[in-house]
């Protein structure tokens, strides 16, 4: 599913140069549960980043399901995006003006999906995450885990391979995190592969396999 | 994908009722502003051609005058005298020449009834009528019976029936001229005139045949001679030939211009035509600035809407959106922007000069009118502003870095 050699990031500021990754290498199978974890600044984010194609690193190969990503353009790593990969954040990130149901719908207006097909899968995520009451609702009047779950549908409506979940439950108490987490297991047994950052060790329990980083190095 | 393309515009707009109504009446008064100015501007243009043309359109006059160079043995100093003959001879050999005529002029008594009056009687042609725009308001226009058979008739000017008439009809009826009977069958449309070249204006006019003229008084040689160049970009030549032509029947050289006085009406109506193009275009830029600020308008607020969306635009790249994605939606917004507002200004201007008292301005600035070179002219303007207005923020939203934007 991943493969990543000696993938590094640098930032500079000025004069100032940050390795935030170190010659990461990396092999990710598909259907694996995998937790990162780490201390605060340890570039956890950064990995998820650049595996995800949000971010480009500064060196090394990365082949996602046997392409290379390292020299795509801009346009090209969105289709990536859009096809291939599911993101849910720590903050949801759902647009604040547009209900549950748009918000779900999204990615699919970036690949010319017809009308038809998008009812059809908004229906089946709405129906899958239990908020098929809540469609017409805008995120400011659902609970943090209801707009965690329209997270977690708008991640799923191009039936990507690859979920990457930055702090899924930082932002959420510890039984609506199990909540999500069983969610999370459920998209494995469909034969998702997930990567989730974390710093709980009872969320981390939920994966097979964790990822230590520290200062930029797999630990 | 049509429908959820406007919801999600309309949307955009109505999350910023402020904002959008500051812009919307930003352009909406520059296109009214554009509107009106053109609408003003042509109807002026078109007014003042009108009457200008009241004297008549694209012709040339000629007055015979005195010799100042010797020609063929003749000494300087003759008068130039041209008969009627002479003068239809040459406009038939000239090429290019549509229509001549000339007149015999006179200020004469014109009596009906208890009715006296000293006006401008004119002894013309047929086709004197298509030059000089006289046209029958009732009655007819003379033909050519009338000159042929040297009839007593005459086409009054509006005024000097007024004058005779009063309420009365005209047609048919018998006036006197230096005390001789003449049948009226016709009187002139009223016609604006600003200008003229001899004699009293048209309106004050009696036109009798002049062939009738000429039985009556006596005269032989024209006052006046009138040509219309079949193009009148065309005036130079046919005047040289005019003047060849003339100076050899009547005995000058074509290089004497005294000889032939000319005034060339054309040229006059060039210059006319293009100080009133530049008038119009001078207001349409006018116009076109004050639109240009609205859309700087729309600019500027388009590129703080991007500022403040960042984080929308970032959500919309996270899940796949292009850069043409992100561009189209804050272009179209814009564009809308711009559209809405001129529609709306558009709309207003029209209402305006709906309502505008016609019957007072008339006869200052003719009447303004929403015709299709306004209307086309507006359009253009407002699709450049909106393109530029839109170009700018749609491309600043479009080089949005997704992680940066996400980090907000
Ligand atoms: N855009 C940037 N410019 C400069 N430095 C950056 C940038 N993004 C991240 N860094 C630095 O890179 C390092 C790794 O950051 P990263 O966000 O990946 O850490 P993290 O492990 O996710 O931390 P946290 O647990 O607090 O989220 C940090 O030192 C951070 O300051
Ligand atoms: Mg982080």
């Amino acid at each position: 599913m991943i493969e990543m050699e000696r993938i590094s990031k640098v930032y500079r500021m000025g004069e100032v140069r940050l390795e935030a990754l170190k010659e990461i290498s990396l092999r990710i199978e598909a259907a694996e549960f995998i937790s990162i974890m780490g201390p605060s600044g340890s570039g956890k984010s950064t990995l998820l980043n650049i595996i995800g194609c949000l971010d480009t690193p500064s060196g090394g190969s990365y082949f996602l399901e046997e392409k290379n990503v390292a020299g795509l353009g801009f346009d090209e790593l969105s289709t990536v995006r859009n096809r291939k990969i599911g993101f849910v954040f720590q903050n949801f990130n759902l647009l604040p003006y547009a209900t549950t149901y748009e918000n779900i719908e999204l990615p699919m207006l970036f690949n010319g999906r017809s009308g038809k097909r998008r009812r059809e899968r908004v229906r089946e995520l709405l129906e899958m995450v239990g908020l098929v009451e809540w469609q017409h609702h805008r995120p400011s009047e659902l609970s943090g885990g209801q707009q965690q779950r329209v997270a977690i549908a708008r991640a799923l409506a191009n039936d990507p391979s690859l979920i990457l979940a930055d702090e899924p439950t930082g932002n959420l108490d510890s039984k609506t995190g199990e909540e999500i987490m069983g969610l999370f297991v459920k998209l494995q047994g469909q034969g998702r592969t997930i990567l989730m950052v974390t710093h709980d060790t009872h969320i981390a329990s939920y994966s097979q396999r964790t990822i230590q980083l520290l200062d930029g190095r797999i630990v | 994908m049509i429908l959820t393309f406007f919801r999600n515009l309309i949307r955009d707009l109505r999350r910023q009722p402020l904002r959008t109504s500051l812009t919307l009446s930003g352009v909406g008064w520059g296109t009214f502003a554009v509107v009106i100015l053109l609408a003003f501007g042509s109807a002026v243009s078109r007014q003042n051609l009108k009457t200008f043309r009241g004297v008549g359109q694209g012709f040339v006059i000629a007055f015979p005058a005195s010799t100042t160079v010797t020609y063929r043995g003749l000494p300087k100093g003759r008068l130039v005298r041209l008969t009627p003959e002479q003068v239809l001879l040459a406009g038939q050999k000239i090429p290019g020449i549509k229509r001549t005529s000339f007149e015999f002029t006179a200020t004469r008594a014109i009596r009906y009834r208890r009715e006296d009056v000293l006006n401008t009687v004119r002894g013309v042609t047929v086709g004197y009528g298509d030059i000089r725009n006289i046209i029958a308001g009732e009655g007819r226009y003379l033909n050519d019976a009338d000159v042929s058979q040297k009839r007593r008739v005459c086409v009054l000017g509006d005024t000097v029936t007024e004058n005779l008439f009063h309420e009365e009809k005209a047609v048919g009826r018998t006036v006197f001229i230096e005390g001789l009977p003449f049948t009226v069958v016709g009187v002139m449309k009223k016609k604006i005139q600003t200008s003229n070249f001899s004699g009293q204006r048209d309106e004050h006019c009696a036109f009798i045949p002049w062939t009738t003229y000429s039985a009556l008084f006596g005269d032989k040689y024209i006052g006046s001679l009138i040509f219309q160049p079949a193009n009148p970009a065309d005036s130079k030549r046919t005047i040289r030939l005019m003047r060849e032509e003339l100076g050899k029947l009547a005995g000058f050289s074509p290089d004497d211009n005294d000889a032939l006085f000319v005034w060339d009406w054309t040229e006059f109506e060039k210059s006319f035509s293009i100080f009133f193009l530049a008038f119009n275009v001078f207001l349409g830029v006018i116009g076109a600035f004050t639109l240009l600020v609205g859309g700087v308008g729309v600019a500027s607020i388009m590129l703080v809407v991007v500022e403040e969306r960042t984080k929308e635009i970032g959500i919309k790249l996270a899940v796949g959106a292009k850069r043409r994605h992100i561009l189209w939606q804050f272009f179209t917004e814009s564009l809308a922007i711009v559209l809405l507002g001129g529609g709306l200004g558009f709309l207003f201007a029209a209402l305006v000069l709906k309502a505008l008292p016609v019957e007072k301005i008339e006869e200052f600035v003719g009447i303004p009118l929403l015709n299709p070179t306004v209307g086309v002219a507006t359009i253009l303007i407002l699709l450049t502003i909106g393109i530029i207005s839109g170009l700018m923020p749609a491309r600043r939203a479009a080089s949005t870095n997704p992680i940066e934007a996400l980090r907000k």
